[in-house]
């Protein structure tokens, strides 16, 4: 796989918004993931020369194609950047085949025939290429979104929500194709998408963006287990995020109070984090790593059975092929999110088990490697 | 695309082209107030074949005449209703001082209209509330309307009978809604008066001010010794019976 | 009957639209895409005409392009006249319609979708280039209503020909022109005649360019 380097940043400032980021990508896949309005598909229209920041360098696999101190700004069609638009912006008065060979305009005949060829074949347009996009479906329009920015062989491709525009089954099928595609041509690319799932998908890094700014910038799996903040696991939509204070912190340890229990939490391994006692902290739990113990295998077992505590499902709600339970804990006092103080996600097959729907008190255990603390 | 806009400009060529003026013989263009009208139809055929010219008559508002030939309009002869028209071009060298002649003395009328049945004789009969809507020539820029309002005046009705005025763009116009009926009277000029739709009384000259007519010849004329002779055939022989006829005041009469 | 009028009528308009189509497409794209100081004032001008009476817009125009007019002057310098020929009725009929096409061809414009356009810049068109491949393709049928509606209102133009270009028979009398001497002149019968002529011709065009409209779908 060839290395391929993006270098970003920007400052550009827009009535009641600054975007003002900076983040690098040496991966394949970049994906810029966040909150609608976040600023990023301003920073893809930066990228692609369409909108001109007020002050930053923008450099591409070598190639400086901005740089406010130097005064370059290189124009779009310099720049050869395959953007495939949120809505596909597929031309209405051009068929597929004029579509896909937009870009071509300027190469000898044969080459333009040939080029836009290949590209209806790789990307399983054959068929359809005299239709007209009001005539395709959102797969096969976004097909030929991909194909037209894919036909002019760009140095860089960019993808604004490829997938959001889709309906949901189609979507997650297309997600797998659509890598599919990415793996095979090769090139740098760069993801907008508000999905967690389809960042985690897609992406070989993430870039976390939070009005204007990048909040983190780490490869995906890192993202998944250390988000960099309460704000930025918030934002990736984890659940069970919760406030607590310190009693005691070791560089793999530390103990958490939190609503009248002490929790062990293993302390995070690539930083050594060491708050002071008495200091808050904030941490989240996976809500599919919370068991519930059975009832009828005796008594917990410390070495498997950690940071017990008991409490009572105060709602539950089907999901097909899980259930998602709110508990709320006995411990007295206020309960951590409104409610309840946890979510809790069981397989549909042990809500059955343990018929959860009748039985609502239950004994719960989280291992110490499931609780991830947040540095603040 | 690239069809269109050759189409586009074939078209413009070939209408270019097509509005070209026909080639000319010897063409007197003669600028004339639109009281003129009637008496002109006459008198100009006469002067062609007399001379063996061509003459292209155009009728309009003395005003706006006399701003187009401060600003080159091709006329080579100007009748006016208004004398101070020509007086004016000639002051600021448009208009040869020499050729400067009257040709006429203008009469307004009080006009009714046949289909409204009752004839009014006298300009008072304005006031009365039957009479609602009393055609004019517009005061401000027409010598006719300027006459028709000091008549009013001077008969004392003019505050009752302003609110009931139509104003027309020229005394053609203010004989056109006379003749259709549209108004319940008119003040229009006796020259144009002659048609079969209006009844007409003549309204005592006293009561306003000479409209004393005057033509000139126009200084950037290509041919100025025949407009010349144009306005010498109004004022001669043949043309005063003419204008006589048609309810002009002649030079000599007045 | 004179039927030089209806000529000159078709001649001058066909040019005044195809020269309100060179100066007036441009200008819309500009109102339609381009932000810069005066922007409002332009807006403005362009639909002064529209507002001002016909004739005080000729009146203006002959103090521009008459003998004495600084435009005018420069041109007699050069042995080309405007006023009182049939080429002032050409400017009189672009001055009065043109706001037409520019405000149908704006709209036009602005409807097109300019994630569209940015497609077309990043598939490698310049601005120009996108302007033809993209934007023009899909506002044409504005452009087209624009372009009919300009073609009627020359061919109709009346009080800015009447100062600039007067009433000349056979050398600037237009068809409307033509039909107001004649029922000024109480002939009604010419008048009538020459108005059916006009009414004719232009629903004949109109209607076969809408033909062509349609079948373009």
């Amino acid at each position: 796989m060839a290395r391929n380097m993006i270098t970003v940043a920007v400052v550009k400032r827009l009535p009641g918004f600054t975007l003002d980021i900076a983040w690098s990508a040496e991966e394949p896949v970049a994906v810029l993931f966040g909150p609608s309005g976040a600023g990023k598909t301003l920073t893809l229209q930066c990228l692609a020369g369409l909108i001109r920041p007020e002050a930053g360098r923008i450099v591409v696999d070598g190639r400086v194609f901005f740089d406010a101190a130097l005064g370059i700004n290189l124009p779009p069609p310099r720049r050869r950047i395959g953007y495939v638009f949120q809505g596909y912006a597929l031309f209405p008065h051009l068929t597929v085949t004029g579509n896909v060979a937009f870009g071509l305009r300027d190469r000898p005949r044969a080459e333009r025939l040939d080029r836009t060829r290949e590209v209806i074949e790789r990307l399983g347009l054959r068929g359809i290429e005299e239709r007209y996009p009001r005539e395709l479906s959102g797969g096969q329009r976004q097909r030929v979104a991909l194909g037209r920015a894919l036909a002019i062989d760009p140095a860089l491709l960019l993808l604004d929500e490829p997938l959001s525009a889709l309906d949901r089954p189609l979507r997650e099928s297309l997600r797998d194709e659509l890598r599919r595609i990415l793996d095979d041509w090769q090139r740098a690319v760069v993801v907008v998408t508000h999905d967690f799932a389809e960042a985690y998908r897609l992406g070989d890094r993430v870039i976390v963006y939070d009005a204007g700014r990048v909040v983190q910038s780490a490869p995906r799996s890192e993202l998944l287990w250390q988000p960099a903040s309460e704000s930025v696991a918030r934002i990736m939509g984890i659940r069970n995020v919760l406030r607590g204070t310190v009693v005691k912190a070791t560089s793999d340890r530390i103990q958490v109070r939190w609503r009248g229990l002490t929790l062990e939490a293993v302390n995070s391994p690539t930083r050594s984090y060491l708050p002071p006692p008495d200091a808050p902290i904030a941490f989240f739990i996976r809500p599919e790593y919370v068991r519930l113990i059975r009832k009828d295998r005796g008594a917990p077992d410390p070495v498997h059975h950690m940071n017990l505590m008991t409490g009572v499902v105060v709602s539950d709600v089907d999901f097909g092929t899980t259930w998602t339970l709110r508990i709320r804990l006995d411990e007295p006092g206020e309960p951590a999110q409104g409610a309840f103080d946890l979510e809790v996600e069981v397989p549909r097959l042990v809500y059955e088990i343990l018929e959860i729907d009748r039985d609502r008190h239950w004994q719960l255990s989280i291992h110490r490697g499931s609780i991830h603390v947040l540095p603040a | 695309m690239r069809r269109l806009v050759t189409a586009l400009l074939l078209f413009a060529a070939v209408g270019a082209a097509g509005a070209q003026t026909p080639p000319p013989g010897v063409t007197l263009t003669v600028f004339a107030a639109s009281d003129l009208a009637f008496a002109f139809y006459e008198i100009v055929p006469r002067f062609e074949k007399a001379l063996g010219v061509k003459v292209s008559l155009v009728l309009g508002s003395s005003g706006n005449f006399a701003r187009q030939i401060e600003h080159g309009a091709p006329a080579d002869v100007f009748f006016s209703a208004d004398e101070q028209f020509v007086d004016r071009l000639v002051e600021r060298g448009f208009a040869i001082r020499e050729s400067r002649a009257l040709y006429a003395q203008g009469r307004i009328v009080l006009a009714t209209p046949r289909v409204a049945g009752r004839k009014l004789r006298d300009v008072r009969q304005l006031l009365d509330p039957r009479v609602r809507h009393v055609a004019i020539a517009n005061p401000l820029h027409a010598p006719y309307g300027r006459a028709a309002e000091e008549a009013l005046r001077r008969v004392g009705v003019w505050e009752t009978v302003k609110g009931k005025l139509v104003y027309a763009e020229n005394i053609r116009q203010a004989l056109q809604y006379v003749q259709t009926g549209s108004v319940d009277a008119g003040l229009v000029a006796l020259s144009i008066a002659r048609v079969p739709e209006i009844d007409w009384v003549a309204i005592e000259p006293t009561l306003y001010g000479p409209l004393n007519q005057a033509a000139g010849v126009v200084r950037a004329s290509q041919r100025p010794e025949l407009a010349l002779a144009f306005i010498q055939f109004v004022n001669g022989p043949e043309g005063r019976p003419i204008m006589k006829r048609y309810g002009f005041q002649l030079p000599g009469e007045f | 009957m004179d039927l030089f009028p209806l000529w000159l009528s078709l001649g001058v308009s066909l040019t005044a639209t195809a020269l309100t189509l060179l100066l007036g497409v441009p200008m819309a794209w500009v109102l339609a895409r381009k932000r810069f100081p005066g922007r409002n004032f332009l807006e403005a001008l362009v639909v002064l005409p529209l507002v001002l009476p016909p004739t005080v817009l000729g009146y203006y125009l002959l103090l521009l392009l008459g003998r004495r007019g600084p435009v005018g002057a420069a041109l007699a310098a050069l042995g080309a006249e405007i006023a009182f020929t049939w080429r002032a009725a050409v400017v009189a009929a672009v001055v009065g319609s043109i706001a037409l096409l520019i405000k149908a061809a704006q709209a036009g414009f602005e409807s097109v979708d300019r994630q569209l356009e940015q497609a077309a810049r990043t598939l490698g068109r310049s601005e120009w280039g996108v302007f033809w491949s993209v934007t023009l393709p899909l506002a044409w049928r504005a452009v087209l209503a624009g372009t009919i509606l300009a073609f009627c209102r020359a061919m109709g133009e009346f009080g800015i020909t009447l100062m600039l270009a007067g009433s000349i028979p056979g050398r600037t009398q237009t068809l409307p022109l033509a039909i107001y001497d004649h029922v000024q002149a109480n002939q009604m019968r010419e008048a009538n005649a020459l108005a059916l002529i006009a009414v004719g011709v232009v629903a004949l065009l109109v209607f076969g360019l809408s033909r062509f409209a349609r079948v373009r779908f």
